[in-house]
């Protein structure tokens, strides 16, 4: 048998949703549109961080090239410098005859060739690439076979060899310097070739987050367009839904109100015009037109009841009762119905049963509901079971009583379970059949029983018949002799 | 990081506080090193790459006098000499030269015009100044007090004698000790 609860349903498509995307519209409306305005947030925020670590990657890139190229590009520069000190001061030697200024210029040389060495040892623990090892490697060695000639210049100068010097000079020192100011800018070269290359990566760079910002915004808009759609057109087939509900709902209760109204009227009419003469026959109408009303004031009273637990004006007044005080209140409000119908009730109650708390006004009225729906859909089978037990819990959760109203009826499809308590819902199957509802009764009851701290489940085959189960929190037993229940427990909305 | 400027502060206030006592001490230890000064040897330094080790005083006083242009290993003899009025100047004309500045003067003078004399003295205006010309040339040769010797410069001994040695000849003061 297929079973649900009345805390789990779906509704039917709206008028004219067929389509795939209709349906899952239908079907994300159903819990809100702020449902679709989450998505779209979160696809937003999604997009956001995207856009924020792309425009960090590419900070971080530019930051990488300048640092690399800047500083690089400063420390050949420094080493240049420093290069041509080494010499100028080595010359600048050769302009006195003054042994002490000869010293102090020598001193000079020696303190920036310090600086070179220092310089190119630091751009070799630098380099990575073979190129870059090998001019490195070239430069140290072309600077070591230039210091060898510049100190043998200083040497001859302080020796006061200046013809000497000038010779060392011219055939060893400017061809050795020369080599390294070549390898120098040989360095400088593979910088600026790096730096160009590097400037074009962070162009391209630029250009792809360029490219997938434009992407990434032009998905958003798409995005938040298509999700304003969707959020209209939920709500659109929403309204659509509830207005084809409502009208069915209209048209079944002028059906509801019209057939009893007529015969009322019908009756009314042969007592005025006389046809109706005999004590008899006045007995009889009087009755038809009794239980017609009777069936009118339920109609309306279900209608109001309805919409007052819709808006959350009812009240109930909550007070602790036994089953017994429950089960006799319905049936004693349904025997008139079930002898009518031809019905018998089978009741099983088991004895010693815990109180429970509830209105039992409402309480009753949300099983007479389960027991005139077992009655109209119960078929040729004239015989309903109502059945109180207790089902004991293993977890936390307290006992709970149950009360069944079994059927031996139609049963209900597997594709209208899932809509049974939606209100209006009426099943073709049953809207062909003639029989008359206002698809109230059991969304009425499952508020009921969920104001009650409880649920009603189901249990059905169709063509066999159905169970309703109404379940209900145990009270402690002995909590109905004293009634201590506390106050804020007596009234709930 | 922290502790620092309160050890600014403290060192400060010390050195306000004990004032006096500091300029004493000052003083004090320049007295010591005038006492000091007044029998410290005299360094016969050379570039480090000379391999010579030893120089006899015969041989010195020949250096010295630029009556040799070269050394063993074919490298021109630099002679480095301290300005005049220096003490170290005096102590080398005193036990090298046995000269005085004019004797000096006119030695180098006479000796280059007639081609005697090969090398031509550099004059050098400190310690720091003949180290670093000796360190600078190879074939440099110079003197400076034994408490001006450091790593970039050789100390060569004379006659087997090193400055701190006790029968050491060239020393700021005349040498009592007996040979």
């Amino acid at each position: 048998m297929s079973a649900a609860t009345a805390k789990s349903s779906t509704r039917p498509g709206p008028p004219g949703a067929h389509s795939i995307v209709d349906r899952f519209l239908y079907e994300i409306s159903r819990y809100s549109s702020t449902l679709l305005l989450l998505m779209v947030f979160t696809v937003e925020t999604g997009v956001v961080i995207f856009v924020i670590r792309d425009l960090r990657a590419a900070d971080s890139e530019v930051q990488t090239m300048y640092v690399r190229s800047v500083i690089g590009l400063r420390g050949i520069g420094g080493l240049q410098y420093d290069a041509q000190e080494t010499r100028r001061a080595t010359l600048y030697a050769l302009t006195t005859n003054d042994s002490n200024l000869q010293v102090e210029y020598a001193d000079q040389s020696r303190d920036a060739d310090r600086r070179v060495t220092n310089g190119i040892n630091e751009y070799l623990a630098r380099a990575r690439t073979a190129s870059e090892i090998e001019v490195g490697k070239r430069l140290q060695s072309d600077w070591v076979e230039y210091l060898k000639v510049r100190d043998e210049v200083l040497a001859s100068i302080l020796e006061g060899s200046i013809k000497e010097a000038v010779d060392y000079d011219l055939k060893g020192g400017v061809p050795s310097f020369d080599r390294v100011r070549q390898d120098l800018e040989e360095i400088k070269r593979q910088y600026d070739e790096q730096a160009s290359r590097q400037l074009a990566d962070v162009d391209e760079s630029s250009r792809r987050s360029a490219g997938r910002l434009v992407g990434v915004l032009c998905f958003t808009l798409l995005f938040a367009s298509v999700s304003i759609w969707a959020i209209q057109r939920a709500r659109m087939l929403s309204a659509l839904k509830l207005a084809k509900l409502q009208m069915d709902f209209v048209a079944s209760v002028s059906h509801e109100l019209r057939t009893p109204l007529a015969v009322i009227s019908a009756s009314a009419q042969n007592i005025a015009d006389g046809v109706v003469q005999e004590k008899d026959q006045l007995t009889r109408y009087g009755n038809v037109i009794r239980n017609h009303t009777r069936q009118l004031t339920e109609l309306v009273n279900q209608i109001l009841l309805f919409a007052s637990t819709r808006e959350g004006r009812t009240h109930y007044v909550m007070r602790p009762m036994s089953i017994e005080q429950l089960i006799d209140s319905v049936t004693h409000n349904t025997r008139e119905v079930m002898r009518e119908a031809g019905f018998t009730v089978d009741l099983q109650i088991e004895g010693d049963l815990p109180p429970i708390l509830g209105d039992i006004s409402a309480l009753s009225q949300c099983l007479q509901n389960l027991v005139g729906n077992a009655i109209k859909y119960g078929g040729k089978s004239g015989r309903i079971a109502l059945r109180a037990f207790l089902h004991k819990s293993d977890g936390p959760l307290s006992d709970e009583i149950c009360i069944a109203v079994e059927d031996h009826g139609i049963g209900i499809d597997t594709s209208d379970l899932p809509h049974i308590f939606d209100p209006f819902y009426r099943s073709p199957a049953v809207a062909a059949a003639q029989i008359h509802g206002t698809g109230l009764g059991l969304p009425l009851a499952k508020s009921i029983a969920e104001a009650m701290g409880g649920k009603i489940m189901v249990v059905t085959k169709l063509g066999v018949g159905s169970v309703f189960t109404l379940h209900l929190p145990a009270l402690k037993k002995g909590t109905l002799q004293t009634e201590t229940i506390s106050p804020d427990l007596l009234t709930r909305q | 990081m922290l502790r620092r400027p309160p050890s600014l502060i403290i060192v400060l206030v010390l050195l306000l506080l004990g004032d006096g006592s500091a300029q004493k001490t000052v003083r004090a230890s320049a007295d010591v090193q005038n006492s000091v000064a007044t029998d410290e040897g005299i360094a016969i330094v050379v570039n480090q790459e000379n391999t010579v080790e030893n120089l006899s005083m015969k041989d010195l006083r020949s250096i010295f006098l630029g009556e040799r242009s070269h050394w063993g290993n074919g490298r021109r003899i630099t002679l480095v000499m301290m300005e005049p009025g220096q003490l170290e100047r005096k102590a080398i004309l005193r036990d090298i030269y046995r000269m005085n500045e004019a004797d000096f003067s006119r030695h180098f003078l006479q000796g280059l015009f007639t081609g005697e004399v090969f090398v031509s003295p550099k004059t050098l205006a400190s310690p720091v100044g003949v180290r670093k010309f000796i360190f600078n040339v190879p074939g440099a040769i110079g003197y400076v007090r034994a408490s001006d010797v450091d790593s970039t410069i050789k100390v060569v001994r004379i006659d087997g004698r090193l400055p701190d040695d006790k029968d050491y000849e060239l020393r700021m003061q005349p040498h009592t000790g007996t040979k």
